[in-house]
Protein backbone atom coordinates (compact mmCIF):
# COMPACT_ATOMS: atom_id res chain seq x y z
CA UNK A 1 0.00 0.00 0.00
CA UNK A 2 2.87 2.30 0.80
CA UNK A 3 4.37 1.62 -2.62
CA UNK A 4 1.01 2.36 -4.19
CA UNK A 5 0.81 5.68 -2.38
CA UNK A 6 4.27 6.57 -3.57
CA UNK A 7 3.21 5.78 -7.09
CA UNK A 8 0.12 7.89 -6.69
CA UNK A 9 2.17 10.88 -5.65
CA UNK A 10 4.36 10.36 -8.67
CA UNK A 11 1.45 9.91 -11.04
CA UNK A 12 -0.27 13.04 -9.82
CA UNK A 13 2.95 14.99 -9.56
CA UNK A 14 3.28 15.31 -13.30
CA UNK A 15 6.14 17.33 -14.70
CA UNK A 16 7.77 18.94 -11.71
CA UNK A 17 11.31 19.89 -12.57
CA UNK A 18 14.01 17.38 -13.27
CA UNK A 19 13.74 13.81 -12.07
CA UNK A 20 16.20 11.87 -9.97
CA UNK A 21 19.46 10.85 -11.57
CA UNK A 22 18.86 7.46 -13.13
CA UNK A 23 21.32 4.65 -12.87
CA UNK A 24 21.58 3.54 -16.47
CA UNK A 25 23.51 0.36 -15.82
CA UNK A 26 22.32 -2.92 -14.44
CA UNK A 27 23.56 -3.59 -10.89
CA UNK A 28 27.02 -5.08 -10.38
CA UNK A 29 25.53 -8.35 -9.11
CA UNK A 30 23.94 -8.99 -12.49
CA UNK A 31 27.10 -8.50 -14.56
CA UNK A 32 28.19 -11.43 -16.64
CA UNK A 33 25.16 -13.67 -16.16
CA UNK A 34 22.21 -13.15 -18.45
CA UNK A 35 18.72 -14.60 -18.06
CA UNK A 36 15.96 -15.17 -20.58
CA UNK A 37 12.78 -16.95 -19.53
CA UNK A 38 12.01 -18.26 -23.00
CA UNK A 39 9.11 -20.43 -21.85
CA UNK A 40 7.08 -17.40 -20.78
CA UNK A 41 3.96 -17.36 -22.98
CA UNK A 42 3.51 -14.57 -25.49
CA UNK A 43 0.07 -13.02 -25.89
CA UNK A 44 0.03 -10.16 -28.38
CA UNK A 45 -2.09 -7.27 -27.20
CA UNK A 46 -4.95 -5.85 -29.20
CA UNK A 47 -5.84 -2.15 -29.07
CA UNK A 48 -5.26 -0.65 -25.59
CA UNK A 49 -5.29 -4.17 -24.10
CA UNK A 50 -1.72 -4.40 -22.80
CA UNK A 51 -2.99 -4.86 -19.23
CA UNK A 52 -5.14 -7.92 -19.95
CA UNK A 53 -2.43 -9.39 -22.23
CA UNK A 54 0.40 -8.87 -19.73
CA UNK A 55 -1.58 -10.26 -16.82
CA UNK A 56 -2.81 -13.26 -18.83
CA UNK A 57 0.84 -13.91 -19.70
CA UNK A 58 1.80 -14.18 -16.02
CA UNK A 59 -1.32 -16.13 -15.06
CA UNK A 60 -0.68 -18.67 -17.82
CA UNK A 61 2.94 -18.84 -16.72
CA UNK A 62 1.69 -20.09 -13.33
CA UNK A 63 -0.53 -22.73 -14.96
CA UNK A 64 -3.78 -20.77 -15.12
CA UNK A 65 -5.97 -21.07 -18.21
CA UNK A 66 -6.99 -17.40 -18.13
CA UNK A 67 -6.99 -15.70 -21.55
CA UNK A 68 -6.54 -12.07 -22.55
CA UNK A 69 -10.25 -11.97 -23.38
CA UNK A 70 -11.16 -13.20 -19.86
CA UNK A 71 -8.90 -10.60 -18.33
CA UNK A 72 -10.26 -7.85 -20.54
CA UNK A 73 -13.67 -8.09 -18.86
CA UNK A 74 -11.92 -8.06 -15.48
CA UNK A 75 -9.48 -5.16 -15.83
CA UNK A 76 -10.14 -3.07 -18.93
CA UNK A 77 -11.77 0.35 -18.47
CA UNK A 78 -13.31 1.45 -21.78
CA UNK A 79 -13.59 5.15 -20.94
CA UNK A 80 -9.96 5.28 -19.78
CA UNK A 81 -8.78 3.07 -22.66
CA UNK A 82 -6.53 1.21 -20.29
CA UNK A 83 -6.26 -0.78 -17.08
CA UNK A 84 -5.48 0.26 -13.52
CA UNK A 85 -2.81 -1.36 -11.36
CA UNK A 86 -5.30 -2.04 -8.57
CA UNK A 87 -7.51 -3.94 -10.96
CA UNK A 88 -4.61 -6.07 -12.20
CA UNK A 89 -3.94 -6.93 -8.56
CA UNK A 90 -7.60 -7.70 -7.90
CA UNK A 91 -7.94 -9.85 -11.03
CA UNK A 92 -4.89 -11.86 -9.97
CA UNK A 93 -6.76 -12.70 -6.75
CA UNK A 94 -9.87 -13.69 -8.70
CA UNK A 95 -7.78 -16.35 -10.41
CA UNK A 96 -6.58 -17.78 -7.11
CA UNK A 97 -3.06 -16.37 -7.39
CA UNK A 98 -1.21 -14.13 -4.97
CA UNK A 99 -0.34 -10.68 -6.35
CA UNK A 100 2.93 -9.41 -4.86
CA UNK A 101 4.26 -5.94 -5.64
CA UNK A 102 8.06 -6.06 -5.48
CA UNK A 103 10.23 -3.45 -3.81
CA UNK A 104 10.80 -0.73 -6.43
CA UNK A 105 14.41 -1.58 -7.24
CA UNK A 106 15.95 -3.03 -10.40
CA UNK A 107 18.10 -5.40 -8.30
CA UNK A 108 14.93 -6.97 -6.85
CA UNK A 109 13.39 -7.31 -10.30
CA UNK A 110 16.50 -9.02 -11.65
CA UNK A 111 16.62 -11.38 -8.70
CA UNK A 112 13.09 -12.56 -9.49
CA UNK A 113 14.14 -13.18 -13.09
CA UNK A 114 17.08 -15.23 -11.85
CA UNK A 115 14.71 -17.45 -9.85
CA UNK A 116 12.72 -18.01 -13.03
CA UNK A 117 9.87 -15.61 -12.45
CA UNK A 118 8.80 -13.01 -15.06
CA UNK A 119 7.74 -9.60 -13.74
CA UNK A 120 4.84 -7.45 -14.94
CA UNK A 121 5.91 -3.81 -15.09
CA UNK A 122 4.27 -0.47 -15.67
CA UNK A 123 6.19 1.84 -17.97
CA UNK A 124 5.74 5.44 -18.94
CA UNK A 125 6.67 5.50 -22.61
CA UNK A 126 5.72 9.13 -22.96
CA UNK A 127 6.78 12.22 -21.11
CA UNK A 128 6.38 12.91 -17.45
CA UNK A 129 3.96 15.72 -18.34
CA UNK A 130 2.21 13.66 -21.04
CA UNK A 131 2.45 10.09 -19.85
CA UNK A 132 1.74 7.08 -22.06
CA UNK A 133 1.26 4.21 -19.64
CA UNK A 134 2.11 0.73 -20.79
CA UNK A 135 2.23 -2.71 -19.18
CA UNK A 136 4.81 -5.22 -20.31
CA UNK A 137 6.40 -8.40 -18.95
CA UNK A 138 10.12 -8.46 -18.26
CA UNK A 139 11.46 -11.91 -19.10
CA UNK A 140 15.21 -11.39 -19.02
CA UNK A 141 18.26 -9.23 -19.39
CA UNK A 142 21.49 -9.28 -21.33
CA UNK A 143 24.34 -7.84 -19.26
CA UNK A 144 26.82 -7.85 -22.13
CA UNK A 145 24.73 -5.58 -24.31
CA UNK A 146 23.11 -3.87 -21.29
CA UNK A 147 19.59 -4.70 -22.47
CA UNK A 148 16.28 -5.78 -20.95
CA UNK A 149 14.13 -8.39 -22.70
CA UNK A 150 10.36 -7.91 -22.67
CA UNK A 151 7.16 -9.43 -23.91
CA UNK A 152 5.61 -6.14 -24.93
CA UNK A 153 2.58 -5.16 -26.95
CA UNK A 154 2.70 -7.02 -30.24
CA UNK A 155 6.41 -7.80 -29.94
CA UNK A 156 7.34 -11.25 -28.69
CA UNK A 157 10.96 -10.42 -27.85
CA UNK A 158 11.49 -6.72 -27.39
CA UNK A 159 15.01 -5.62 -26.55
CA UNK A 160 15.30 -2.31 -24.74
CA UNK A 161 18.48 -0.57 -23.63
CA UNK A 162 18.72 -0.88 -19.85
CA UNK A 163 18.99 2.89 -19.44
CA UNK A 164 15.87 3.46 -21.51
CA UNK A 165 13.97 0.73 -19.65
CA UNK A 166 14.98 2.14 -16.26
CA UNK A 167 13.86 5.58 -17.31
CA UNK A 168 10.43 4.36 -18.45
CA UNK A 169 10.05 2.10 -15.40
CA UNK A 170 11.12 4.65 -12.81
CA UNK A 171 8.90 7.29 -14.43
CA UNK A 172 6.02 4.93 -13.64
CA UNK A 173 6.96 4.46 -9.98
CA UNK A 174 9.18 1.40 -10.56
CA UNK A 175 6.10 -0.76 -10.13
CA UNK A 176 6.59 -4.48 -10.62
CA UNK A 177 4.04 -7.22 -10.00
CA UNK A 178 4.64 -10.91 -9.37
CA UNK A 179 1.92 -13.51 -9.80
CA UNK A 180 2.59 -16.27 -7.29
CA UNK A 181 1.00 -19.66 -6.95
CA UNK A 182 -0.44 -20.11 -3.45
CA UNK A 183 2.39 -21.31 -1.23
CA UNK A 184 5.11 -19.82 -3.42
CA UNK A 185 7.34 -17.12 -1.93
CA UNK A 186 9.13 -14.33 -3.82
CA UNK A 187 12.89 -14.55 -4.21
CA UNK A 188 13.49 -12.22 -1.28
CA UNK A 189 10.16 -11.86 0.50
CA UNK A 190 9.58 -9.10 3.02
CA UNK A 191 7.35 -10.63 5.74
CA UNK A 192 5.12 -7.58 6.26
CA UNK A 193 4.51 -7.03 2.54
CA UNK A 194 3.94 -10.73 1.92
CA UNK A 195 1.51 -11.21 4.81
CA UNK A 196 -0.47 -8.11 3.90
CA UNK A 197 -0.80 -9.46 0.35
CA UNK A 198 -2.01 -12.80 1.70
CA UNK A 199 -4.45 -11.12 4.10
CA UNK A 200 -5.86 -9.22 1.13
CA UNK A 201 -6.25 -12.49 -0.78
CA UNK A 202 -8.03 -13.93 2.25
CA UNK A 203 -10.28 -10.89 2.64
CA UNK A 204 -11.77 -11.33 -0.85
CA UNK A 205 -12.73 -14.92 -0.09
CA UNK A 206 -9.81 -16.91 -1.52
CA UNK A 207 -9.55 -18.80 1.76
CA UNK A 208 -7.92 -21.99 0.54
CA UNK A 209 -5.28 -20.16 -1.50
CA UNK A 210 -4.59 -17.82 1.41
CA UNK A 211 -4.26 -20.80 3.75
CA UNK A 212 -1.56 -22.31 1.52
CA UNK A 213 0.26 -18.99 1.42
CA UNK A 214 0.11 -18.59 5.21
CA UNK A 215 1.38 -22.14 5.66
CA UNK A 216 4.37 -21.27 3.48
CA UNK A 217 4.91 -18.14 5.58
CA UNK A 218 4.91 -20.11 8.86
CA UNK A 219 7.46 -22.49 7.36
CA UNK A 220 9.68 -19.59 6.30
CA UNK A 221 9.20 -17.47 9.45
CA UNK A 222 8.21 -19.87 12.29
CA UNK A 223 8.37 -17.08 14.88
CA UNK A 224 6.03 -14.74 12.98
CA UNK A 225 2.80 -14.44 14.97
CA UNK A 226 0.83 -12.84 12.11
CA UNK A 227 1.60 -15.76 9.80
CA UNK A 228 0.26 -18.25 12.36
CA UNK A 229 -2.74 -16.06 13.08
CA UNK A 230 -3.62 -15.84 9.38
CA UNK A 231 -3.18 -19.59 9.00
CA UNK A 232 -5.52 -20.08 11.96
CA UNK A 233 -8.13 -17.79 10.40
CA UNK A 234 -8.11 -19.62 7.08
CA UNK A 235 -8.34 -22.97 8.86
CA UNK A 236 -11.19 -21.67 11.00
CA UNK A 237 -13.10 -20.53 7.93
CA UNK A 238 -12.57 -23.91 6.29
CA UNK A 239 -14.03 -25.55 9.40
CA UNK A 240 -10.71 -27.10 10.48
CA UNK A 241 -11.16 -26.14 14.11
CA UNK A 242 -8.44 -28.25 15.70
CA UNK A 243 -5.84 -27.04 13.22
CA UNK A 244 -7.02 -23.48 13.79
CA UNK A 245 -6.64 -23.88 17.55
CA UNK A 246 -3.09 -25.14 17.08
CA UNK A 247 -2.23 -22.20 14.82
CA UNK A 248 -3.63 -19.61 17.22
CA UNK A 249 -1.61 -21.17 20.04
CA UNK A 250 1.50 -20.94 17.86
CA UNK A 251 0.69 -17.28 17.24
CA UNK A 252 0.46 -16.74 20.99
CA UNK A 253 3.69 -18.63 21.54
CA UNK A 254 5.34 -16.10 19.22
CA UNK A 255 3.55 -13.13 20.76
CA UNK A 256 1.77 -13.74 24.06
CA UNK A 257 0.14 -10.30 24.01
CA UNK A 258 -1.59 -10.85 20.64
CA UNK A 259 -5.17 -9.88 21.51
CA UNK A 260 -6.66 -10.85 18.15
CA UNK A 261 -5.24 -14.36 18.48
CA UNK A 262 -6.67 -14.65 22.03
CA UNK A 263 -10.06 -13.57 20.71
CA UNK A 264 -10.12 -16.03 17.82
CA UNK A 265 -8.73 -18.86 19.94
CA UNK A 266 -11.60 -18.25 22.36
CA UNK A 267 -14.06 -18.45 19.48
CA UNK A 268 -12.66 -21.78 18.31
CA UNK A 269 -12.79 -23.13 21.86
CA UNK A 270 -16.38 -21.96 22.31
CA UNK A 271 -17.37 -23.53 19.03
CA UNK A 272 -15.93 -26.81 20.22
CA UNK A 273 -18.10 -26.48 23.36
CA UNK A 274 -15.21 -25.44 25.62
CA UNK A 275 -16.86 -22.28 26.89
CA UNK A 276 -15.05 -22.06 30.23
CA UNK A 277 -11.61 -22.50 28.68
CA UNK A 278 -12.58 -19.85 26.16
CA UNK A 279 -13.58 -17.43 28.91
CA UNK A 280 -10.30 -18.09 30.77
CA UNK A 281 -8.39 -17.27 27.60
CA UNK A 282 -10.26 -13.98 27.18
CA UNK A 283 -9.95 -12.99 30.84
CA UNK A 284 -6.21 -13.57 30.86
CA UNK A 285 -5.81 -11.59 27.66
CA UNK A 286 -7.95 -8.70 28.91
CA UNK A 287 -6.09 -8.58 32.20
CA UNK A 288 -2.73 -8.18 30.47
CA UNK A 289 -3.90 -5.84 27.71
CA UNK A 290 -3.40 -2.11 27.54
CA UNK A 291 -6.56 -0.25 28.59
CA UNK A 292 -6.57 1.82 25.40
CA UNK A 293 -6.18 -1.12 23.01
CA UNK A 294 -9.00 -0.83 20.48
CA UNK A 295 -9.32 -4.61 20.22
CA UNK A 296 -10.46 -4.83 23.87
CA UNK A 297 -13.99 -3.97 22.77
CA UNK A 298 -14.08 -6.95 20.43
CA UNK A 299 -12.80 -9.26 23.15
CA UNK A 300 -15.41 -8.01 25.59
CA UNK A 301 -18.09 -8.55 22.95
CA UNK A 302 -16.85 -12.10 22.32
CA UNK A 303 -16.86 -12.67 26.08
CA UNK A 304 -20.51 -11.57 26.32
CA UNK A 305 -21.51 -13.85 23.44
CA UNK A 306 -19.73 -16.85 24.96
CA UNK A 307 -21.33 -16.19 28.36
CA UNK A 308 -24.71 -16.15 26.63
CA UNK A 309 -23.98 -19.44 24.84
CA UNK A 310 -22.88 -20.90 28.15
CA UNK A 311 -26.11 -19.92 29.89
CA UNK A 312 -28.12 -21.29 26.97
CA UNK A 313 -26.31 -24.61 27.20
CA UNK A 314 -27.15 -24.86 30.90
CA UNK A 315 -23.62 -24.33 32.13
CA UNK A 316 -22.42 -27.79 31.16
CA UNK A 317 -18.69 -28.26 30.63
CA UNK A 318 -17.39 -30.65 28.03
CA UNK A 319 -14.91 -32.89 29.91
CA UNK A 320 -12.68 -33.12 26.81
CA UNK A 321 -11.88 -29.44 27.15
CA UNK A 322 -9.80 -29.88 30.27
CA UNK A 323 -7.40 -32.09 28.33
CA UNK A 324 -6.84 -29.41 25.76
CA UNK A 325 -6.59 -26.64 28.31
CA UNK A 326 -2.95 -25.99 27.65
CA UNK A 327 -1.25 -22.71 28.18
CA UNK A 328 0.23 -21.28 25.00
CA UNK B 1 -24.75 -4.12 19.73
CA UNK B 2 -22.87 -0.96 18.89
CA UNK B 3 -22.81 0.89 15.58
CA UNK B 4 -19.41 -0.30 14.54
CA UNK B 5 -20.07 -4.00 14.86
CA UNK B 6 -23.43 -3.55 13.18
CA UNK B 7 -21.69 -1.97 10.20
CA UNK B 8 -19.06 -4.68 10.27
CA UNK B 9 -21.68 -7.39 10.11
CA UNK B 10 -23.33 -5.50 7.27
CA UNK B 11 -20.06 -5.52 5.36
CA UNK B 12 -19.58 -9.22 5.95
CA UNK B 13 -23.08 -9.81 4.60
CA UNK B 14 -22.23 -7.74 1.53
CA UNK B 15 -18.94 -9.52 0.97
CA UNK B 16 -20.57 -12.93 1.38
CA UNK B 17 -23.10 -11.92 -1.22
CA UNK B 18 -20.47 -10.91 -3.69
CA UNK B 19 -17.99 -13.69 -3.23
CA UNK B 20 -17.23 -16.29 -5.83
CA UNK B 21 -16.01 -18.81 -3.27
CA UNK B 22 -18.46 -20.54 -0.96
CA UNK B 23 -18.15 -20.66 2.80
CA UNK B 24 -18.97 -23.32 5.33
CA UNK B 25 -21.83 -22.15 7.52
CA UNK B 26 -19.80 -21.04 10.51
CA UNK B 27 -20.50 -18.15 12.85
CA UNK B 28 -18.08 -15.41 11.82
CA UNK B 29 -19.47 -12.43 13.70
CA UNK B 30 -16.67 -12.14 16.27
CA UNK B 31 -13.72 -13.53 14.33
CA UNK B 32 -11.07 -10.86 13.91
CA UNK B 33 -9.94 -10.87 10.28
CA UNK B 34 -6.24 -11.10 9.52
CA UNK B 35 -6.30 -7.86 7.53
CA UNK B 36 -7.99 -6.08 10.44
CA UNK B 37 -5.47 -7.44 12.94
CA UNK B 38 -2.60 -6.24 10.76
CA UNK B 39 -4.26 -2.85 10.44
CA UNK B 40 -4.80 -2.69 14.20
CA UNK B 41 -1.07 -3.20 14.73
CA UNK B 42 -0.37 -0.36 12.36
CA UNK B 43 -2.18 2.57 13.92
CA UNK B 44 -1.57 4.80 10.91
CA UNK B 45 -3.57 2.38 8.78
CA UNK B 46 -6.66 2.59 10.97
CA UNK B 47 -9.54 1.96 8.65
CA UNK B 48 -12.89 3.64 8.62
CA UNK B 49 -15.30 0.74 8.61
CA UNK B 50 -18.29 3.01 8.36
CA UNK B 51 -17.24 4.31 4.98
CA UNK B 52 -16.25 0.99 3.45
CA UNK B 53 -19.67 -0.07 2.22
CA UNK B 54 -20.45 3.39 0.87
CA UNK B 55 -17.07 3.54 -0.86
CA UNK B 56 -17.73 0.22 -2.60
CA UNK B 57 -21.05 1.47 -3.93
CA UNK B 58 -19.42 4.68 -5.08
CA UNK B 59 -16.54 3.00 -6.91
CA UNK B 60 -18.93 0.54 -8.50
CA UNK B 61 -20.96 3.46 -9.79
CA UNK B 62 -17.82 5.09 -11.17
CA UNK B 63 -16.82 1.87 -12.96
CA UNK B 64 -20.24 1.69 -14.59
CA UNK B 65 -19.82 5.28 -15.73
CA UNK B 66 -16.49 4.29 -17.28
CA UNK B 67 -18.22 1.70 -19.43
CA UNK B 68 -18.38 -1.48 -17.33
CA UNK B 69 -21.53 -3.60 -17.17
CA UNK B 70 -23.09 -3.42 -13.67
CA UNK B 71 -22.68 -7.16 -13.05
CA UNK B 72 -19.04 -7.12 -14.10
CA UNK B 73 -18.43 -4.01 -12.01
CA UNK B 74 -19.83 -5.76 -8.96
CA UNK B 75 -17.50 -8.72 -9.45
CA UNK B 76 -14.52 -6.44 -9.97
CA UNK B 77 -15.33 -4.55 -6.79
CA UNK B 78 -15.52 -7.82 -4.87
CA UNK B 79 -11.88 -8.62 -5.62
CA UNK B 80 -10.61 -5.30 -4.25
CA UNK B 81 -9.71 -4.66 -0.62
CA UNK B 82 -11.15 -1.80 1.40
CA UNK B 83 -7.85 0.08 1.22
CA UNK B 84 -7.75 -0.27 -2.56
CA UNK B 85 -11.38 0.82 -2.80
CA UNK B 86 -10.58 3.93 -0.77
CA UNK B 87 -7.70 4.79 -3.12
CA UNK B 88 -9.77 4.18 -6.22
CA UNK B 89 -12.65 6.21 -4.89
CA UNK B 90 -10.45 9.28 -4.58
CA UNK B 91 -8.20 8.87 -7.58
CA UNK B 92 -9.94 6.67 -10.15
CA UNK B 93 -9.63 9.30 -12.86
CA UNK B 94 -6.04 10.25 -12.06
CA UNK B 95 -4.41 6.84 -11.60
CA UNK B 96 -2.32 5.59 -14.52
CA UNK B 97 -4.31 3.37 -16.88
CA UNK B 98 -1.84 1.26 -18.84
CA UNK B 99 -3.01 1.27 -22.44
CA UNK B 100 -0.16 0.01 -24.53
CA UNK B 101 2.24 0.83 -27.29
CA UNK B 102 -0.53 1.25 -29.83
CA UNK B 103 -1.60 4.44 -28.14
CA UNK B 104 1.92 5.76 -28.31
CA UNK B 105 1.96 5.21 -32.07
CA UNK B 106 -1.17 7.36 -32.27
CA UNK B 107 0.43 10.22 -30.40
CA UNK B 108 1.44 13.22 -32.51
CA UNK B 109 4.81 12.91 -34.17
CA UNK B 110 6.17 15.96 -32.40
CA UNK B 111 5.57 14.30 -29.02
CA UNK B 112 7.43 11.23 -30.26
CA UNK B 113 10.25 13.47 -31.30
CA UNK B 114 10.40 15.10 -27.87
CA UNK B 115 10.21 11.63 -26.33
CA UNK B 116 13.23 10.60 -28.34
CA UNK B 117 15.04 13.73 -27.29
CA UNK B 118 14.25 12.92 -23.68
CA UNK B 119 15.57 9.40 -24.24
CA UNK B 120 18.77 10.83 -25.72
CA UNK B 121 19.04 13.29 -22.85
CA UNK B 122 18.73 10.47 -20.35
CA UNK B 123 21.42 8.47 -22.03
CA UNK B 124 23.82 11.40 -22.12
CA UNK B 125 23.05 12.69 -18.64
CA UNK B 126 23.90 9.46 -16.90
CA UNK B 127 27.08 10.75 -15.31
Amino acid sequence: MRAASALLVLALGGCTGTGPVLSPHLPQSSQGIGVELEDTPFLAQTEYQCGPAALATLLQDTGSAATSADLSTEVYLPARQGSLQFELIAATRRHGRLPYVIAPRISVLLEELRTGRPVLVLQNLGLRSHPAWHYAVVIGYLPDSDEIILRSGTTRRKLMAAARFLSTWENAGAWGLLVLRPGELPARPEPGTYLRAVADLESVGQIRAAGQAYAAATARWPANATAWFGLGNSQYRLGELEDAEHSYRQALRANSGYLAAHNNLAMVLAERGCHRTALDTLDQALEHSRPDDPLRRTLLQTRREILQQLSESGGQVDPVCNDTDRQP
Amino acid sequence: MNNRSATKIGIYALILQLLIATFPPTALAGLIQTADAIAAEDRSAARQQLNDALAREDVQRQLVQLGIEPDAAQQRIAALTDTEIAQLRQHLHALPAGAGVLEVIGVVFVVLLILELVGVTNIFSKF
